[in-house]
């Protein structure tokens, strides 16, 4: 007898044996699936040893049935971040507790990944009444939506104009007073050009992103990419920490963009002038990206100044620049001097089962010796949400001697608001920085480019309802 | 013939499936041999399985839903194709594709062979495997660090390239900042990457064709030229044809050197088909449209490597 297996049966074959093998599986993945012992509790948290090594360490000697697993997740900016982790959430590899900016801060929250973490806070007023005393309203705000909180700020960045005083010597330039104006910038980048030893430096470069790029300049110009309000709630947090703080007044349950406006005057005056220092040679071309090639360029004294927040001051001294020979001054004034910031912090993923340790691993952080040991943050490499962190000691070590802008721009400037960041808001940014490029790039006109964004926000607007 | 059971041990008797695959017969050997032989290739069966067909079959599905992994998808039929037939941004993709594809293969090939023939006619043995070596190293980097490498290299105004052509007079080229020679700039940074793998194939090709056959071309007089494109050329065609196809469908799928390098800027003047999709799925948490896009290119794909088959016909020799 002879018996000849055909493809097809060759096919059923082999989904027999993919089944069957499936279904050997099935048991050991119950056994990993299978909930932790009660007194036993692993997270899986979006960091890595590097960065949070010590804190584990810390942590874990307070809570020892609370075990810490690192899940790096690396990305140019926020938004490419918070993609990733997207991913790992399609693959049912989702984190415990992740770290998002305000990038993606009301896309965690308003699609329901993050847990709103507003009754614990007040659950543990006492024990986090410091933390909240300690850091501005401005950006307990930026971390709520629709009236909950959902992340602990960590630490933020303020846009500001950082000077190489390397080539501000070689213009006779001082840097210059807090009240100066965007004509005074555009002398300062004037005279900031050509400079060096081949004379080839610019006067001011930037990158093509949501933080940091061209949206300080429509701040300034007192208007934004979408237009502003304050969604209602929040009442609780405000009342039980912030109840004697006068930059509190008059706040709400976080930020809402209700409708997009990127072409209107204002802001195709801020591209247009933007897009002029480029024509004029002021600044190199623009790149779409994270700003890692500006900071060479910085460092070599090629550039005069950039936009960058606190993060950038121990970057540089990292990246080899001298303690000192570097400054920072607010944004210019234009006809605003409204600052722009991203702020960030742990979110807990709504319905894990580990929520409760994923809050003790949360509130831990908060603490100021333990953000301390994060070796970043103990080298000035970003702004603590602390007040009481921002001192002359502190950023002592990147030698940056008007350091107090930086929390000044939340505790002077109370018109300071977060980066136009919707649920939407990585393809409101693929939108934003596409469409910006043309512009740059002098692919379009400045007023064309802002036509074809508004058009385009419009739809993504209309899309999401 | 009639299968007859010879002998068996005790405890196959008692199971009829073991039995039968066991018989000690011609039919029970075969079935033996056959089994074994579906055993060593069913890692590969359900590798594909799980990773290829699976995700295929699962990709299609998607395709006819909305999912935006928050929500449970919900079925919208065909409404994901009709957006994609009025969708000009994924049109524009897939010019840049196809504009990129015919770039870097043409350089490919037309470089890989050139050196290919070089390296092979060199009479220095140490040298020329130098150089295979050399010129197979960058096929090894990632495509991620070759990107940012050239990227720092081809940037406007404080690049390398740049500054060596400014002594020659030329003025600084927007390599990544212009849509008149990004796409030629990407081209570039993926066949100086890609053009040792393609080098090699050719060098194999023509290391393995047969001696006899050339050595009589020269005693009919072939030479030069016509030696190439008479004798050397028809021999070589189905290492061209397998380097063509492998290479025009690795460049339809292009993704690392545009992603990295420009995000497909300015504009969408660089942005690939597979960044598209790439985009639709993980930055605007449109998976379904993105198993739509996903699926188009699967059709392209298909429809690009049968031409190249059918028209392989009239130009590939294999005899």
């Amino acid at each position: 007898m002879t018996h000849k297996l055909s493809r097809r049966d060759l096919l059923k074959m082999a989904a027999t044996s993919a089944a069957a093998a499936t279904a050997g599986l099935m048991p050991t993945i119950r056994i990993f699936a299978a909930p932790p012992r009660q007194d036993s509790v692993t997270l899986r948290f979006q960091e890595n040893a590097d960065s949070y090594g010590a804190v584990v360490e810390a942590f874990k000697a307070k809570f020892p049935n609370i075990n810490i697993e690192f899940v790096e997740v690396s990305g140019v900016d926020h938004a490419e971040v918070a993609s990733k982790i997207l991913a790992q959430l399609a693959a049912g590899q989702p984190v415990d507790i992740g770290y998002a900016a305000t990038e993606a801060t009301q896309l965690y929250a308003g699609e329901g990944l993050a847990l709103p973490l507003t009754q614990r806070a007040l659950d543990d007023k006492d024990e986090l009444a410091e933390y909240f005393a300690d850091v501005s309203p401005t950006l307990v705000e930026g971390m709520m939506y629709e009236g909950d909180l959902y992340q602990l700020p960590r630490d933020f960045n303020a846009a500001h104009i950082y000077f190489n005083k390397t080539l501000l010597a070689e213009a006779g330039l001082e840097v210059p007073s807090e009240e100066w104006t965007k004509d005074d910038f555009t002398e300062y980048a004037r005279a900031l050009t050509g400079l060096g030893e081949n004379k080839d430096s610019f006067g001011f470069g930037w990158t093509n992103r949501l933080w940091g790029s061209w949206t300080p300049w429509f701040f300034v110009n007192d208007t934004n990419l979408l237009t502003e309000e304050r969604a209602p709630g929040g009442e609780a947090i405000w009342s039980t920490f912030y109840a004697d703080e006068p930059l509190a007044e008059g706040r709400g349950g976080g930020w809402r963009w209700p409708t997009p406006q990127a072409n209107n005057p204002s802001m195709v005056e801020a591209l247009e002038y933007v897009v002029s220092l480029t024509t004029e040679g002021l600044t190199p071309a623009v790149e779409i990206g994270g700003g890692s090639t500006l900071d060479g360029f910085f460092v070599s004294n090629k550039l005069g100044m950039t936009i960058a927040g606190g993060f950038w001051g121990g970057a540089l001294v990292n990246a080899g620049m001298e303690k000192g020979s570097f400054d920072v001054q607010f944004w210019p004034r234009w006809k605003s001097q409204r600052h722009q910031f991203g702020t960030g912090g742990a979110w807990i993923l709504n319905g894990s089962g580990s929520e409760d340790a994923a809050w003790e691993f949360v509130k831990f952080n908060t603490a100021t010796d333990v953000m301390l040991m994060i070796p970043w943050m103990a080298s000035a490499s970003t702004t603590p949400v602390r007040r009481s962190m921002n001192t002359a000691e502190y950023w002592g070590q990147t030698g940056i001697e008007n350091w107090n802008v930086f929390y000044d721009a939340l505790d002077k400037r109370s018109d300071t608001g977060p980066i136009p960041a919707p649920v939407f808001s990585i393809e409101m940014t693929n939108i934003y920085t596409r469409f910006t490029s043309l512009a740059t790039s002098g692919e379009l006109a400045p007023k064309d480019a802002l036509d074809g964004m508004q058009a385009e926000l419009e739809a993504l607007y209309a899309r999401n309802g | 013939m009639s299968s007859k059971v010879i002998s068996q041990p005790g405890v196959y008797r008692r199971n009829p499936v073991a039995r039968w695959l066991a018989a000690d017969t011609m039919a029970g050997i075969k079935r033996q041999r056959m089994l074994l032989g579906y055993l060593f290739i069913a890692p590969t069966i359900i590798g594909l399985l799980v990773f290829v067909i699976g995700p295929m079959l699962g990709s299609f599905g998607l395709s006819f839903y909305k999912w935006n992994i928050f929500r449970p998808p919900e079925f919208i039929g065909l409404d994901n194709f009709e957006r994609l037939a009025g969708d000009t941004r994924v049109f524009v993709s897939f010019r840049n594709t196809f504009i990129l594809v015919v770039m870097t293969v043409v350089m490919l090939e037309s470089l890989a062979l050139a050196l290919a023939l070089a390296v092979y006619r060199m009479a220095n043995k140490a040298f020329a495997t130098f150089l295979r070596t050399a010129y197979f190293l960058p096929v090894l980097l990632s495509g991620a660090s070759v990107a940012v490498t050239l990227g720092y290299l081809f940037n406007k105004d404080f690049g390398v390239i740049n500054y060596y052509l400014g002594f020659l007079g030329i003025d600084n080229i927007p390599w990544l900042t212009s849509s008149d020679v990004v796409l030629f700039t990407i081209a570039l940074t993926t066949v100086w990457r890609n053009l040792g793998f393609t080098f090699i194939i050719y060098l194999g090709g023509l290391s393995s064709m047969p001696g006899e056959v050339l050595e009589a071309a020269e005693v009919d007089g072939a030479t030069g030229w016509r030696k190439f494109y008479r004798v050397i050329l028809p021999l070589l065609s189905p290492t061209i044809l397998f380097a063509v196809v492998t290479d025009v469908i690795k460049m339809l799928q292009f993704f690392d050197e545009p992603f990295i390098m420009t995000r497909g800027g300015p504009g969408d003047s660089s942005r690939t088909v597979v960044m598209m999709m790439y985009e639709s799925g993980f930055g605007n948490l449109d998976f379904g449209y993105g198993s739509a896009i996903a699926l188009l290119l699967f059709a392209v794909i298909m429809i690009v490597t049968g031409i190249q088959f059918y028209l392989s016909r009239r130009w590939v020799f294999y005899g």
